[in-house]
């Protein structure tokens, strides 16, 4: 069983999961205290001491179907499978069963282990068999999907399947001279426990592929997610992405409540130090110090929500969002041509469902023709408020302005107000000024021009707003 | 303590704790074992009540640590008590005095009172928090760790010697060890995530919201003269909202709360004005509340239709009996 075990948690680490050796020790432990008997328990003995993060119970619990049960579960679903095919109940079934174990006796005595185990539906023996035969065909190694037709060979042969198609055969020679009356049943059931075998072996090979194949739908799923170009995205990542980004927020989060904690301590703080110290008759044991204040910053987001550019947007708000209450203040905007405020949607909603009314398309037209010119000079002329000394402007957007006047001259009015100004182009950096993408009349008002296509660009930009 | 998992659920159901088999497991284990369990799960399925009953149960003490952001040492192991100490060296001037008597010289001043000062670092002048009381307790007791992922990182780092060893080292009286072992039981938010050091120490829990039939028992084993009908009507409309994208899932606690509420109106069953006027006392967000009554209004119309006219939530005020 330990043996099993260790595998077992190999398989896990194998799949993403940390599972440390001082952890299967105690799941020695556990499943020596709990025993094997019931599965549930037996299940639940190893997830409380191997899996420790309850999003990855989900992996936990599909590994342990495919590898403790995996196998035998498919056996029985085949013997059931058979039943069914012949149209038995399961007392007739049970009959036929005894006859043919009568009619083994007779006349299969030099059958071989295989088929009697098959043919008396002796599933512990064939799961036994099946296991032994897959360590001798290495089908611990199998990878991908493409192998499966070649390890499924690879088992047969060496469980010796070509034998036993000729001793069935045989078999059912005796069979004609011997039974008229169930003959043609018999006749079915030997075909059909042929084929029931064939089908096992095929899947048992999935299964074993499956095991090794989890790790790549997973975990390594949501790493490659932050690298990939938000422009592909499909709606299945979309969801994904979600997720991708809560986790991404609360990192940033604990790495700022750590960057806080470090930061230097202010000045000698008098008043504080003989309050405290009272409790020594005045004897100054404790020092205090002022905390130096942290001054948050103010965020301005213009989001560009023309429809190349619309995922972008999305995220950014969300991320940003997510990390409200690292930041004083957040208003945001949305613009194509015209540009509107949605901060207050914000406010009254949820981050997901905030953002779908924004791009609704009740506020401004989100259809028309991107116009960066239009919508700055709007903002200057109405917002422009919104901006002072402490306030960081993002603009996120590509630049691409339809060969509308530009009115960068907008751009040096925020920034003259603003403590800086950020401009963010989801667009790979080297189309940048080709065709009507006006970024390089933009970039030079800013104070920074990024690249941001994918997840992990987002992150170190959001980082970088941070106070440290 | 326990001697099978069948054992754990029908103790903890004699303190009115319906247990899950995954809950009893992992309870069983952590007593045979001496483990520390960390239970995590969302706000308001009974994890910090796993500990209370845990404690009933093996009736032994409970020792509970509330976490907070800022805890440190002082806070959950012991404080030396400055103040008495001063008090005492007051009040023992004279004292002083004798033993610094015929002393020559600072030197053997300060060697004859350095040979005294074990008096003024002793028992005495120990301030015992949870957890060096969990540790000297003369009898075995229950140690909770509550939200633990309120505390800071390094907190978490401090408990590590605790819960691998149980055994503390204060430098003055030198290393203590437990007496008995606690049974430990850490709750978690989830506001932030633990560390993989204090994880692996720990057996993992995650209780989450309870299925429909379970609550049901949950229920009634905790308000007894509940009418069927009512807690079953709060149950189904709980995991509806439950469902729902709500800032504060409603958990157990809040149906118990409601279930509460409304036979403290002595109500038998709900109705949709009746369910209007009472959600304050499960959702806790203006927000909340709002999408709970666009929800419930489907839900009532559906049952209504599904049981064709009204008898599953029924209206009018025929059915309820509110001040009689």
């Amino acid at each position: 069983m330990e043996e099993k075990l260790v595998e077992f948690a190999n398989l896990l680490r194998q799949n993403g999961l940390r599972v440390s050796v001082a952890e299967v020790l105690d799941a020695f432990a556990a499943s020596d205290l709990t025993g094997l008997g019931e599965r549930d328990i037996f299940r639940s003995a190893l997830r409380s001491t191997m899996v420790k993060r309850a999003n990855e119970v989900p992996i936990f619990d599909e590994l342990f179907d495919l590898y403790f049960s995996g196998l035998g579960e498919v056996i029985k679903q085949a013997g059931q499978g058979v039943q069914d095919a012949l149209s038995m109940s399961d007392e007739e079934f049970q009959q036929f069963l005894e006859q043919m174990k009568e009619m083994l006796e007779k006349h299969g005595k030099e059958l071989s282990e295989l088929a009697k185990a098959l043919l008396n539906n002796n599933n512990g023996q064939l799961e036994k068999m099946l296991q032994q035969a897959a360590r001798d065909a290495r089908l611990g190694n199998i990878e991908r999907t493409i192998e499966e037709s070649y390890f499924a060979r690879a088992l047969a042969r060496e469980l010796g399947l070509d034998r036993l198609e000729r001793e069935l055969e045989e078999f059912r020679d005796q069979l004609d001279k011997s039974q008229h009356g169930a003959r043609a049943r018999m006749e079915e059931f030997l075909q059909r426990r042929l084929q029931a075998l064939q089908d096992i072996i095929r899947r048992y090979v999935r299964i074993e592929r499956e095991k090794r194949d989890l790790k790549t739908r997973e975990s390594d799923r949501l790493q490659q997610l932050s690298e990939k170009s938000f422009l592909y995205l499909t709606p299945q990542e979309i969801e994904k992405m979600n997720e991708a980004i809560a986790r991404l927020a609360q990192r940033l989060k604990n790495i700022i409540s750590v960057r806080k904690r470090l930061a230097k301590k202010g000045r000698f703080d008098i008043k504080k130090t003989l309050r405290t110290n009272l409790v020594y008759g005045g004897v100054p044991f404790k020092l205090r110090f002022d905390r130096r204040k942290k001054e948050k910053p103010q965020v301005v987001i213009l989001c560009d929500v023309s429809d190349s550019v619309r995922n972008v947007s999305r995220f950014m708000l969300q991320f940003v969002y997510s990390l409200q209450d690292l930041y004083s203040k957040v208003r945001s905007f949305i613009f194509v041509a015209e540009i509107g405020e949605i901060t207050e949607h914000f406010r009254d909603n949820d981050i997901k469902d905030a953002l779908d009314i924004a791009l609704r398309g009740d506020l401004i037209n989100v259809y028309a023709h991107s116009n960066f010119g239009y919508a700055f000079r709007t903002f200057v002329q109405d917002f422009i408020g919104a901006v002072n000394k402490k306030t960081t402007v993002i603009v996120l957007g590509d630049g691409r302005n339809n060969y509308n006047l530009p009115h960068d001259w907008c751009l040096r009015e925020i920034k003259g107000r603003a403590k800086q100004l950020i401009w963010l182009n989801p667009e790979s950096k080297n189309t940048w000024g080709f065709g009507d993408s006006e970024m390089e009349r933009y970039g030079p008002h800013c104070d920074m021009v990024e690249e941001c296509r994918n997840l992990n660009q987002l992150y170190h930009v959001i980082d970088r707003l941070v106070p440290r | 303590m326990f001697s099978s998992i069948e054992d754990v659920i029908e103790q903890f159901a004699k303190f009115n704790y319906i247990a899950s088999r995954r809950i009893a497991t992992v309870i069983y284990l952590a007593s045979a074992l001496k483990k520390p369990v960390l239970v995590e799960g969302p706000a308001g399925v009974g994890k910090t009540d796993l500990g209370k009953v845990l404690a009933d149960v093996v009736s032994n003490p409970l020792i509970r640590l509330q976490c907070y952001e800022g805890l440190d040492e002082s806070k959950a192991l012991y404080e030396w008590e400055y103040a008495k100490q001063l008090l005492y060296t007051q009040i023992l001037k004279d004292k002083i005095g004798e033993v610094l008597h015929g002393a020559r010289g600072l030197a053997q001043a300060v060697e004859r009172i350095a040979s005294e000062d074990e008096v003024f670092f002793s028992d005495k002048f120990i301030l015992p928090r949870p957890l060096l009381r969990a540790i000297r307790s003369e009898q075995p007791c229950v140690l909770l760790i509550d939200e633990i992922d309120k505390a800071d990182a390094e907190f978490e780092a401090f408990l590590l010697e605790l819960l691998s060893d149980f055994q503390v080292t204060v430098p003055e009286l030198g290393t203590l060890k437990a007496h008995h072992l606690p049974l430990v039981i850490l709750t978690s938010n989830n506001a932030r995530e633990m560390s993989d050091a204090l994880k692996r120490r720990c057996l993992h829990l995650y209780i989450d919201f309870p299925d429909k039939e379970q609550e049901l028992r949950i229920i009634r084993t905790k308000i007894p003269d509940v009418s069927d009908k009512l807690a079953e009507q709060v149950v189904n409309v709980i995991h509806a909202l439950r469902k729902l994208d709500l800032k504060k899932i409603p958990g157990i606690s809040e149906s118990l709360d409601w279930v509460k509420a409304l036979t403290l109106l002595n109500v038998k069953t709900l109705d949709e004005t009746l369910v209007n006027e009472t959600l304050d006392t499960i959702m806790k967000y203006e927000g909340d509340v709002r999408k709970a009554q666009e929800e419930l209004k489907d839900y009532v119309e559906k049952s209504r239709a599904r049981r064709g006219g009204g008898t599953a939530i029924p209206g009018g005020s025929s059915d309820k009996d509110f001040l009689n």
